[in-house]
């Protein structure tokens, strides 16, 4: 995307020519904007002016149901994010989607949302989308580019389809009829990020396809065998929801908490929670698992001898041990999807001897389809086809081993459908548009009966089309499908399974239909008994050896642009890694000793080599990452038109498993060598000692059963000498948050949403080096403790609104100022820059436009529609910062002073806590003693940030209580008494 | 008697002569070349000006966690300087220290110039320049906008632009006799009437002398407690702050001592030259220098007392945050500069206790322009370190200037530098009226020189 001027693009290698762009088609975009066009219109032409508007008017007769000019409609629609189907809700004004929120009644996200999720409404704007279909490098029409389908699949050639995993079921049913429409057409799901080695154990042991689902909101005692459940395996906005819901401790209520054990390799979102973290070589978790099982079974001494012959901390290991024999039925093990079978197999033996099925839900029809093998892809391509249709999937990017376009060239004609025009739509001889997922019409299966409803909430910017609406019109038109007459399009298509599947059993289909719509969602929940183990299958699998040598590699889905699809999106290049901070890149991350016996330091160039491909990273030293391990990540060193993801970052698609093996994304030989030169890589905090500074408190079980005042005692209160008499804000409102470290993981959603809401730029990775990121909110981490496996803290920073604000006093002209709900007021228009608001802010939440960072999206007439209304544009040489989302606050306390109604806790949400999966952040009303900021304020574990500075901060943190065995000595908790 | 007369008028006039020989004649090569070259700064200056207010401060190196650098570093930097200036005029007048004379005009001028300089960088330090009318010139207005007299900024406002324009104002009437005596004195036509426009009809009767002297007198008076309050009021900026390493409440004195330590070498610097370039040196003797390099000295004193204490109180006073300020300055990826100031500031100066060292100018040159580089240092120390490692440590980062950066600072020496060289072309550079009257002839007893 070209949002950013060029002096703040990526700059770290030499650009690529691209590809001009095509000129916008007018008609398409009179579309788009109609209804922006129709308000613009009507509010300047005068009654008596005889000037012929530019565009046509739509009238406001004409106009959405429901759609008042300047307030939002929101519409519930359905999202799938990597292999995950969520749920959404997009807000819209006049006609333009300017905001993703989960949907509420969703099983899955239940109203919490993703960063991807949140991005996906930049890439609908973005300017650097495919706007019509091409042929080659010129602009074609879809008439064209359908007989040219239509001819090749009439013709009896062979004809390859290749989408990826995440079909909904009208698409699977789609597929299905194209298949039986060609008889010669095969059909291959190709993705990098996927779980198949895990899914294949699975049928292996529990004799049927299917996925496991972690349910984890009463398990007690939870065992991650490298699984990054909290970050990015599964469905992790539902598994953080659970793993909080355990976290969770009032007043007294210590003792049902959960505790968290995690052997891993790398360090991840779910290490970086962990109550104890087990730094292990991936090679020998299946040992782990088996040594434990063992125990379990008797032995009592297994644990304790695996851990000393693995060289693991044996009391550690002998007290995970203790504490799984102790919470059998409590207890629950997951395993990383990338882990060879044999740890499935250890894993799901445990879970059968701890009775873990609880814990465990079996989802007989899972989301996604089976991934091919890429050598049986390769097998269907290498002879030449005549048609090959890539739909969705971008192998020339990502093809385990890379070599794509070689395979590519071999097909007579072949159909790219893309957003953008990528690695592979650019090999193609055809390239099509593809809609938006928010022009689109379509289904997902969250779970097992039920169904979410994606619709489109604006008509196609472009001259685009859905990939599922190209595949229904080239069976259409091929005239053998009879069923498919009675249908139009796509939609009709999609209404048409409705009515046969889910909505089946109603007596009214419209109505059951609308409601469908309205709610994103329908069918119920089909559960399936858990399916029986076989043992001896599963031993002889977990008992197969894993080849294990002095570097293990380890390849994980990018956290924010997960295996390269979201490569485009700037809001989430410049959200950093929530382990290591890093932006617009990825790296490969060492421990600390790994790093010092490879003579290595971080920005290093190394060579990471695995089954003879290699790809050149710089190095991350990264405290805890298991010594002997390089962990990388999908998803960077792509070449996109436009600036953004471009060449950002490195590809390590040819370290997938190039010899077609079970576990592409862990390779037990690797090796890393200093390949010579370095690359600078960006990390937004560099810094993650605490200096003995108040800023997290954390506490334990133990210590709050002896004092329940334990957290109260640790605050470093300030004296009350006040010169001034304080302000009263007794009267009305005062607006405060709450913020549950205890809850928080740290997967930084909220800081995507927090930019979309409130307009807040990005900046490039240049700037970005240079600490000038303009995150309203950010997460912050620390580390204590031993550097090869330190105790993580994460800690989200908004403005703190203090009573006492340092920032008000010093500004020269009253930019900033409090107002009498309590709210630290930034006044754009007054700002003349001085930054000493920022200087004197002891929480540095205040940034600084050094450039005009949101120019150019202004420039752009597509990309200007992705603005928030509510929420001022900042131009450059101004102080902004968070504001409580104070458009949200004004929204509903307008509503409810004009309505003579009470402001009801709950009603206002800011945007991070709307998006947050753990609900971790609450914004209300300090005087509302109800609220729940209220009662978190009042509660035994609330403190404050800095709170000896007495600038009187309206943020209320809730102490981070860790759960560690009391087997295993640790080091105090953070945080001294007084 | 009259011989006596004649040899007195002789002498006015070789002293006439002298001093005003710079402004009456064709400029020599050599200042020439050298206003060619401090005029090529100034213009780096106005390029990195220009460039700030269209492209933004991203063209600086500051950045979230260091709001401030070299900006207000060159802005505490230059009223430092001017202070010398307002001192040796000013005080030293009130004290009656007849020694000043020599070098009070050209100090005051040079007070004059260090403030242009340093106003420049208040105003190009916001993000938004072109708003400076409604905060750098507070009127009361139709927009109705009105400032924040809390804010220590706004302090500054008021206190550097009266310094500037008492300074303005004390400089242009001591210099209202000499301007006549240029008038008196011009053969061309158009310097005739440009002096005689400057010199504002000054007559030489007792009655204009009389209201000179008071004026001088007043001036004198008002400038006085200026020299003072500036630099308080400029340390404000900081001590108001809760800024660990800036919220102290030794920075009024301490930046005042600060301010004369620097104004001092920086009118030592120029006048070592400028005696030399226009043959001064039986005007600004090695006594003058002698004298300027014990207040030197003083002040240099001052200014290590002042380190010291920091660090004391640092430690005294128990606060985590203030200790580790100060342990961060002197150990901390800054500490090179912390131990330049510290060297250049404390150690080098403690040279001028040699006589030798003080009278001499070649042995003392390193000495002051050291001098220059540590109390640049000073503020760069004061200002940065205590800002890139602030409260919260997931915030801290690293300060490094770009090349607007070093071009605002050299450029506005360039400035100052051909501000000082206009002023030496076209105005004595010596009052010579103050210099008649401390001729030995002048006064029963004799002059200072004995």
């Amino acid at each position: 995307m070209s949002q950013m001027p060029e002096k703040f693009r990526y700059q770290g290698l030499p650009s690529r020519e691209v590809e001009p762009r095509t000129p916008p088609d007018e008609y398409s975009r009179r579309e788009a904007i109609k209804l922006l066009a129709a308000s613009v219109a009507l509010a300047s032409g005068l009654p008596g002016c005889i000037r012929k508007p530019p565009r046509t008017i739509i009238s406001q007769a004409q106009s959405p149901e429901y759609q008042h000019p300047g307030m939002p409609l929101y519409y519930a629609s359905a999202w799938t994010e990597g292999q995950v189907p969520y749920g959404m809700m997009i807000r819209t004004v006049d006609g333009r989607p300017i905001k993703i929120e989960g949907l509420p009644g969703h099983p899955l996200n239940r109203g919490a949302s993703s960063a991807q999720m949140q991005a996906s409404l930049l890439s609908l704007y973005d300017p650097d989308r495919l706007r019509n279909p091409m042929k080659g490098k010129d602009k074609a029409k879809w008439a064209d580019a359908d007989a040219k389908v239509r001819e090749a699949l009439q013709g009896g050639g062979s004809v390859v389809l290749i989408t990826r995993s995440s079909l909904g079921p009208s698409e699977r049913a789609m597929v299905e009829r194209f298949l039986r429409a060609v008889p010669t057409a095969k059909h291959f799901v190709h993705e990098t990020a996927h779980d198949g080695a895990r899914r294949t154990a699975w049928k292996e042991v529990y004799g049927a396809d299917g996925e496991i689902r972690p349910s984890l909101s009463k398990a007690r005692v939870i065992l991650s065998l490298d699984a990054d459940f909290l970050g990015n395996d599964g469905i992790t906005l539902k598994n953080i929801r659970d793993f909080a819901q355990t976290r969770s401790v009032e007043d007294g209520g210590v003792k049902s908490m959960s505790r968290l054990w995690v052997a891993e390799s790398g360090m991840s979102v779910t290490g970086s929670n962990a109550d104890h973290r087990i730094p292990v070589q991936p090679s020998k978790l299946a040992g782990l698992a088996m040594a434990l099982l063992e125990t379990l079974e008797g032995k009592a001494e297994a644990a304790k001898a695996f851990a000393k012959s693995a060289g693991l901390d044996e009391s550690v290991v002998g007290a995970l041990a203790s504490d799984l024999a102790a919470s059998a039925g409590a207890a629950v093990v997951l395993a990383g999807a990338h882990l060879p079978a044999a740890v499935h197999a250890a894993a799901a033996l445990l879970n059968a001897k701890l009775q873990a099925s609880a814990h465990l839900e079996w989802c007989a029809s899972p989301a996604t389809l089976p991934v091919s093998d890429p050598a049986e892809i390769r097998a269907a391509l290498e002879g030449g086809t005549d048609l090959l249709i890539l739909l969705g999937v971008n192998p020339v990017y990502d093809w385990p081993g890379g070599g794509f376009e070689a395979l590519l060239a071999k097909a007579r004609t072949s159909v790219a459908h893309s957003l953008f025009a990528d690695e592979t739509a650019r090999a193609c001889t055809w390239t099509l548009a593809s809609s938006h997922n928010l022009e689109s019409w379509n289904d997902t299966l969250p779970e097992p009966g039920v169904y979410g409803l994606c619709q489109p909430v604006i008509s196609p910017l472009w001259d685009t089309r859905q990939e599922a609406e190209s595949l229904f019109r080239w069976v259409k038109s091929l005239g053998t499908d009879g069923e498919l007459e009675s249908c139009q399009d796509w939609h009709d298509f999609v209404r048409l399974e409705w009515k046969k599947g889910v909505l089946q059993p109603a007596s009214d289909f419209e109505y059951a239909w609308e409601s469908s719509l309205r709610a994103g969602i329908a069918g119920a929940k089909t559960a399936a008994a858990f399916p029986a183990l076989n043992e001896s299958k599963a031993r002889e699998l977990a008992g197969q050896s894993v080849a294990g040598g002095a570097m293990q590699l380890v390849i994980q889905p990018h956290h924010a642009v997960l295996d390269g699809r979201f490569g485009g999106s700037a809001w989430l290049q410049e959200r950093p890694d929530p382990v290591s901070t890093i932006v617009w890149d990825n790296a490969a991350v060492l421990g600390h000793s790994t790093a010092a016996k490879l003579g290595v330091k971080e920005g290093d160039l190394v060579t990471v080599s695995a089954g003879g491909q290699q790809a050149k990273l710089p190095v991350v030293v990264q405290p805890g990452v298991a010594a002997g391990v390089v962990a990388v990540t999908l998803g960077h060193g792509r070449s996109l038109p436009g600036a953004i993801g471009d060449q950002a970052g490195f590809s390590v698609a040819k370290l997938l498993g190039a010899k077609g093996s079970a576990t592409p994304r862990f390779a037990g030989d690797a090796t890393v060598a200093p390949a010579g030169g370095t690359y600078k890589v960006v990390r937004l905090q560099t810094n993650f000692d605490m200096v003995g500074r108040p800023i997290v408190i954390d506490t334990n079980p133990a210590e709050l059963a002896k004092d329940a005042q334990a957290v109260q005692k640790k605050r470093h209160l300030p004296g009350d000498a006040e010169i001034h008499a304080s302000f009263d804000y007794s009267k009305g409102h005062k607006w405060g948050m709450s913020i549950d470290l205890n809850k928080c993981v740290g997967c930084n959603a909220c800081m995507t949403a927090c930019m979309a809401e409130n307009n807040v730029p990005i900046v490039g990775k240049t700037e970005c080096a240079l600490d000038r990121e303009m995150h309203w909110i950010r997460v912050d981490r620390y580390h204590t403790g031993n550097p090869d496996n330190p105790r993580v803290y994460t800690e989200p920073m908004v403005c703190m609104q203090c009573d006492n604000a340092p920032c008000e006093l010093v500004c020269p002209v009253d930019a900033t100022a409090h107002s009498e709900d309590g709210l630290n007021a930034q006044v754009y228009n007054r700002c003349v820059g001085t930054r000493y608001c920022a200087n004197n802010c002891p929480y540095k939440v205040r940034h600084f436009n050094f450039y005009g960072y949101t120019g150019d999206w202004l420039k752009d007439p597509v990309q200007e529609l992705l603005f928030n209304p509510r929420v001022t544009v900042r131009s450059r040489g101004v102080m902004e910062k968070c504001t409580f989302c104070i458009q949200r606050i004004n929204e509903v306390t307008f509503k409810a002073k004009n309505e003579k109604k009470p402001v009801v806790d709950g009603a206002i949400r800011a945007a991070c806590e709307q998006a947050c999966p753990a609900a971790a952040i609450s914004l209300g009303d300090l005087n509302d003693p109800a609220s729940l900021v209220s009662r978190a304020r009042q509660s035994s574990l609330a403190f404050l940030v800095l709170e000896d500075q007495n600038v009187r901060p309206n943020v209320w943190y809730k102490a981070r209580v860790r759960n560690p065995h009391p087997d295993v000595h640790e080091p105090a908790a953070e945080g001294q008494a007084h | 008697m009259s011989q006596e007369a004649a040899v007195l008028t002789a002498e006015l006039k070789r002293l006439d002569d002298d001093i005003l020989k710079p402004a009456e004649s064709f400029p020599t090569a050599r200042w020439a070349a050298c206003i060619t070259f401090t005029g090529m700064l100034a213009g780096v200056f106005g390029f990195c000006f220009l460039w700030t207010v269209f492209k933004g401060i991203g063209t600086w190196g500051n950045n979230n966690a260091v709001g401030w650098a070299w900006d207000i570093t060159n802005f505490v930097f230059w009223i430092g300087i001017g202070h010398a200036g307002t001192l040796i005029s000013a005080i030293l007048h009130l004290l009656r220290q007849k020694w000043r004379t020599s070098i009070a005009r050209f100090a005051e001028a040079m007070t004059l110039f260090a403030v242009i300089c340093a106003m420049q960088f208040p105003l190009i330090h916001t993000g938004r320049p072109w708003l400076a009318w409604y905060w750098l010139l507070p009127l009361p207005n139709p927009n109705g906008i009105w400032v924040n007299f809390r804010s220590p900024l706004m302090w500054d406002v008021f206190a550097v632009s009266t310094y500037g324009t008492v300074s303005a104002m004390f400089w242009y009437i001591g210099l209202l006799p000499d301007l006549a005596t240029l008038r008196d004195r011009a053969t061309h036509g158009i310097r005739k009437v440009v002096y005689g426009i400057l010199s504002l009809g000054w007559n030489g009767s007792n009655r204009a002398w009389s209201h000179y002297e008071k004026a001088y007198l007043l001036f004198a008076g008002l400038s006085t407690p200026l020299v003072l309050s500036v630099h308080s009021v400029v340390s404000f900026d900081f001590a108001v702050s809760i800024v660990p390493g800036w919220h102290t409440t030794i920075f009024p004195p301490y930046f005042v001592a600060g301010a004369i330590f620097s104004g001092f070498a920086m009118v030592a610097t120029l006048v070592i030259i400028l005696r030399k370039m226009f043959h001064l040196e039986h005007r600004i003797t090695e006594d003058h220098l002698d004298v300027m390099n014990k207040v030197t000295i003083a002040t240099s004193m001052m200014v290590g007392y002042a380190y010291l204490t920091e660090i004391f109180i640092a430690w005294y006073s128990g606060v985590a945050y203030e200790r580790y300020a100060f342990m961060n300055r002197a150990m901390g990826p800054y500490a090179w500069a912390y131990w330049t100031m510290v060297t250049c500031n404390v150690v080098v100066p403690q040279l001028l206790w040699f006589r030798k060292i003080r009278r001499s100018v070649i042995l003392l040159y390193p000495v002051v322009i050291l001098i220059n580089v540590g109390m640049w240092f000073e503020r760069f120390v004061i200002i940065v370190t205590s800002l890139h490692r602030r409260s919260l440590p997931s915030a801290w980062d690293m300060f490094s200037p770009t090349w607007v950066d070093i071009g605002l600072f050299v450029g506005s020496i360039g400035l100052f530098l051909t501000l000082i060289l206009l002023f030496c072309r076209f105005l004595p550079t010596v009052s010579v009226s103050e210099s008649k009257a401390i001729l030995p002839g002048a006064a029963p007893g004799g002059g200072h020189h004995d």
